[in-house]
Order: C-alpha cells, then structure tokens, then sequence
C-alpha cells in the first residue's frame, strides 16, 4: 500500500513534469517573449473576432438577391469600404464574410486530420511491430503523394460543396500529423514514466492517451497552427479554380478569380481579398514558426 | 558504391505502391463522381434496358476490383481514354497530354531557373550578414513570399507588370517569350524564399564549423575562405531538395497556368474539370503525380549521393 502511494505521487511529479499543464505554461511564458508569436497571435484574435462578430457588424448584406445598377463597380468610399463588385456587392461585408467560411473550412479539416493523425500515429508508434508496419506503409503512401493534387482530384471527383473541401484537405493532410505522433510517440513510450504507469497496471489506451499524447503537445500544437495557414491556401486555391466554395457564398480565392477581368477597371475586387487572405496566412505562419522556435531553441533560425 | 546502388534500388520500390495508389485514386474518381456515366452517351430517350445493355458493353456492371483491373490493363498499353469536351471531342487523352506538356516543363524550367539564381545569393547574403537589417529584410521577403498563395501574387505581378505599365503580356502566349516570364517568375518567387531560407541556415550552419576557422587561421582571404571552401559545403543540401521543389513546382503550375492562361497540363486540367471531362483530368493527374513522385526519388538519390550517411540507415 505504502509503495503504491509513493508511487502513485512520483508518477504525478513526473506527469507534471512533462504534462498538459506544464507544456500550456509554457508556451504562454515563452511566447509573450517572442514577437513571431505576438504579431501572429494578434492577427489571428482578429480575423477570429471578425468572423465570429460578421452577422452582427453593420455591413450591407454580402449575398443580396437582387442586382442595384448604381451599385456596380463602384470605387472605395466610406459608404464601401473596399469598394463594390460587378453584381454591385459591397466587397467589404463579402471578405468579412469570407473569413468565416475560410476559417471554417480550415479550422475543421485541421482538427479532422489532427484527430485521425494522431490515433494513427499513436497506435502505430505505441504498439510498433505488424501495427506499425501496416500504419506506416499507409501513412507514407499518402504523405508521398502530392498534397494539392489530392485535395484537387477528390474535390473535382466529389463535386464542389463546402463539406467535400473539408474532407479533400483532410484526405491530404492527416498523413502529416500522423508521422509527427509516431515518431513522438516512438520516443515518449521509452521514458520511465510511461514504464511506471505499466507496472501500476494502468491500460494500453489510458497510457497512450493521458501519458504520451500530452508529451507530443508542444510540436503538434506548432504543426496545427502552420496546418491551418495551409489548408487556407489549399480552400482558397480551390475556390479559385472553381472547386471550392461554390457562389454566392463569399470566399476569398473565387472572390481574386472573378477580380481578374476587373483588375484595370476596379482593381480593388481582386486586392481587399487578397491582403486579408496574405494577412491570414501570414498570421498563422507566424504564430506556428515562433511557437517551433520557443518551444525547440536548438532549431531556432536553423530550419527553413 | 555497391550500398548506394542498393539504396536506390529499395528507393524505387517504394515508388511503385506510390504509383499504384496514384492509378488507385484516378481510377476511384470516375467511381465518386456524381451521376450516372452511361447517361452521357446514351440517346436521349433510351429505355432502362438499353441503359442496361449500355452498362453491361463498357464493363459499369462489373464489380469495382474487375473495373480496376481493366483500367490498370488499358493504362499500361498507354491507352487512357477520350476527351468528352465540346472542343476536342474523341481525342485521345494521352494525345492531349502530350500536346501540352512541354508548355509545363517550359514554365517549370524557368520557374526554377528563377528560384535558384534568386534564393542562393540571397541566402549567403543573409547568412553573411546574420541578424544585420539586411538579413531582417530577406528573412521577411521570404515569410511573405511563402506565405504569399501563387495565384495571388500572379494578379499582383499582373497588374504590376502588364495592366498598368503594360511592360509584359498578361495572358496566353501571343507575347512569345515575353509571355513566359510572368507566369514562370509567379511560379519562380515563391520558391525562392524556400531556397533562400535553405541556403541561409545551411551557410550559418557550415560557417560555424571548426574548419572553416582553421583555414581563417591559415591566413586565406576571407573572400575565398566563403566563396570556395563554405559555400561549396553548403550548397550541397540546398541542391539535393530540387527534386522535392518539383511537388511544389507541380501544386503551382496547376493555379499559375490558370492565372496566365497558359497552355500546359495545369490549364487543361482545370478547363477539363469545368467541362467534367474526367477522362483528362485523369490523364493530368496521373501525369502530375508521377512528375512528383519522380521528383522525390531524384531528391532522395543526390541526397544519398551527397551524405553516404543515409544509404546505410
């Protein structure tokens, strides 16, 4: 009984040690050092706020049902901020607008890939042996295979809507997150606190779950923050080329294809979309960069 | 020689499922299409048992393996279908695909061309001067430029250089090589801050060795001291990702050769997939991803080729 409680407190020692609370600590300590991540952190807290607010700031409706003449091409003015579109759409209300469906569509297929990844990835570098063959034939199958191509051939296949972008990205994406948990959990089940959980006699998935995955953390937080700025480029690129988002829902990338013809005439249909789009990606970028640097100094400035 | 031989050679094996899974999804996109593909081709007031019989003639009853099987056949004697768009009618795929794939490796040539001449000098400034604000100005360029989506920056090149100072052609290839260089630059830039920042931890990382300063201490110039010993060491690594830059190249072309109205394979395969002519897309796909995986397979011999530390792991 005595060995047991004694035990029981060092594996909480070690758990605390390297565990969820630990790692959340510090990155919230580090980060606020780190500029990367305050600039990136702040855009994001923005572009958030903007689309979680959209229904209720007062803008003009970004999809009106009828066409008014006089509202057609018009230049940037206070009345429209960025100008108006070729339907006499105010361009404005319509990136807003936008940044909902692309966060959305971005956050979602993040999560989708970081949650099939990192059971996969976990299993397969938990259990090693036939599993981890098997799992890893698969996963570097996928992660070999050119990423937009797959999200473009699924995306072309499955017909264009909202939900199959999703999944196209998630479908080329997971494979990604599921390498960066093996390989992490291939070193964590190695470490002594996992041993100790064993020989308490704590189960295969308890272990895996509330001892290894909170080790992996740090890098697959980093992962899902550069993650996100990609599946923004991948939706948008879609969307561009006329896979996406299907109109009159607002997205940024069929927003830029339908500016090119006016770029001459309002130059402002293609430009407002596209800065706020770099904006987004670049926020996402950094706050992923600065979080690798502060959370692994020995890469810092080393790694493209 | 002989491990790295072996190397290539277990290398190239695992190139084949890759290809497999490539045919694999082709073939599989036909199957998640929405719709019935014998409607197209039957008359139009077509009884469900001649519908039936439409099926039963092109093989749309058999089970899914079978399919599979006689697509895989007909793939390797090269035969990948017909067109079904307006324009190019019964055409065969492969036919078109060879039609416009030299415009590709064109623009892809270029492209990284301009990646490289830009990216290299750019990283061993950056490296040399480390933490200077000409550092600080590259290391932003490159955060921009990579974060920068191809299409956007191929409107931003457009207008910069075409609509309003009308100094290159936009669109198509009327303009003779004028008509490239927009379209291989939108390609070339964003590649470049991949390659700069490369090449800049790769200087700062050969810089810091011991040799370096030894031949310092040996009185060289310091001007042969980087450019003859430091740079030829890191270099090396910066080189043997040009086959992995090929994924990049093959993700891009599809959304530039759109941007410019470029005649390659990235362009078709977007008219194609307006059109829902899937026998091209196909063809495109598969080209493309070969394209890639070749590139991986390249990337990973000069790789083993450079460090023989890799053929033995």
């Amino acid at each position: 009984m005595m060995l047991r409680k004694g035990l029981n407190d060092r594996l909480l020692a070690w758990k605390m040690a390297g565990g969820v609370k630990q790692t959340i600590v510090e990155i919230i300590d580090n980060g606020r050092r780190n500029s990367m991540v305050v600039v990136g952190f702040t855009i994001i807290v923005i572009m958030v706020a903007l689309a979680l607010l959209a229904p209720w700031l007062p803008m003009a409706d970004p999809t009106p049902r009828t066409i008014v003449q006089d509202d057609v091409l018009l230049s940037p003015s206070p009345s429209h901020w960025f100008g108006t579109d070729e339907l006499g759409r105010d361009v404005f209300s319509r990136v807003i607008w936008g940044t909902r469906v692309s966060l959305t569509v971005a956050t979602t297929a993040v999560v989708l890939s970081l949650m099939v990844g990192v059971i996969l990835g976990l299993t397969a570098g938990y259990f090693g042996g036939a599993v981890d063959y098997i799992i890893s034939g698969t996963i570097d199958l996928f992660w070999t295979f050119p990423a937009f191509l797959l999200a473009l051939a699924f995306a072309a296949a499955l017909g264009p809507s909202l939900m199959n972008v999703i999944l196209a990205i998630s479908i080329s994406y997971w494979a990604g997150f599921a390498r960066l948990m093996r390989g992490q959990a291939l070193t964590v089940r190695e470490r002594q606190f996992v041993e100790a959980s064993r020989a308490l006699g704590a189960k295969n998935s308890r272990i895996m779950f509330t001892h290894v995955l909170p080790n992996c953390l740090a890098p697959l937080i980093v992962w899902a923050s550069i993650g996100v700025a990609d599946a923004i480029t991948i939706e948008s690129s879609l969307s561009f080329l006329g896979v996406g988002t299907q109109p009159p829902t607002p997205s940024w990338g069929y927003m830029l294809y339908r500016g090119i013809p006016y770029l001459e005439e309002a130059p402002w249909m293609a430009t407002f979309p596209g800065m706020v789009l770099l904006i987004t990606i670049l926020g996402f970028n950094l706050l992923g960069d600065g979080l690798r640097d502060v959370l692994d100094p020995r890469m810092k400035g080393l790694r493209p | 020689m002989a491990d790295l031989v072996s190397y290539i050679i277990r290398k190239m094996m695992l190139a084949v499922p890759v290809i497999i899974l490539a045919t694999f999804i082709v073939f599989l996109m036909l199957y998640l299409t929405p719709g019935d593909p014998v409607i197209a081709i039957a008359p139009p007031h077509a009884s469900a048992a001649d519908l039936d019989a439409l099926r039963d003639k092109y093989g749309f009853n058999d089970p899914l393996p079978v399919q599979y099987g006689s697509f895989l056949w007909r793939l390797l004697h090269g035969d990948l279908g017909q067109s079904v768009s307006v324009g190019t009618l019964h055409v065969s795929v492969g036919d078109l695909l060879v039609q416009k794939l030299p415009r590709t490796l064109e623009l892809m040539a270029i492209g990284l061309t301009i990646s490289y001449t830009m990216g290299i000098p750019l990283g061993v400034y950056a490296a040399l001067r480390q933490n200077s604000w000409g550092d600080r100005g590259v290391m932003v360029f490159t955060l921009v430029a990579y974060a920068m989506p191809s299409f956007w920056l191929g409107i931003l090149l457009m207008m910069a250089l075409s609509v309003y100072t009308h100094i290159l052609p936009a669109e198509g290839t009327v303009g003779g090589f004028g008509s490239i260089i927009l379209p291989a630059l939108t390609l070339g830039l964003g590649n470049a801050a991949l390659t700069t920042r490369m090449m800049r931890s790769s200087m700062l990382e050969v810089k810091r060795q011991d040799f370096i300063t030894q031949l310092r201490s040996r009185g060289l110039p310091e001007r042969e001291v980087i450019f003859k010993h430091a740079l030829r060491n890191a270099i090396l690594p910066v080189i043997t990702v040009i086959g992995l830059d090929i994924g990049w190249f093959v993700g891009g072309a599809v959304v530039v050769e759109t941007v410019f109205s470029w005649p390659g394979l990235g362009m078709l395969m977007t008219t194609s997939i307006q059109n829902h002519d899937f026998p091209v897309v196909q063809g495109c796909i598969l080209v493309l991803a070969i394209f890639v995986i070749l590139g991986n397979l390249v990337a990973d011999m000069l790789y083993a080729y450079a460090d023989p530390r890799v053929r033995l792991g």
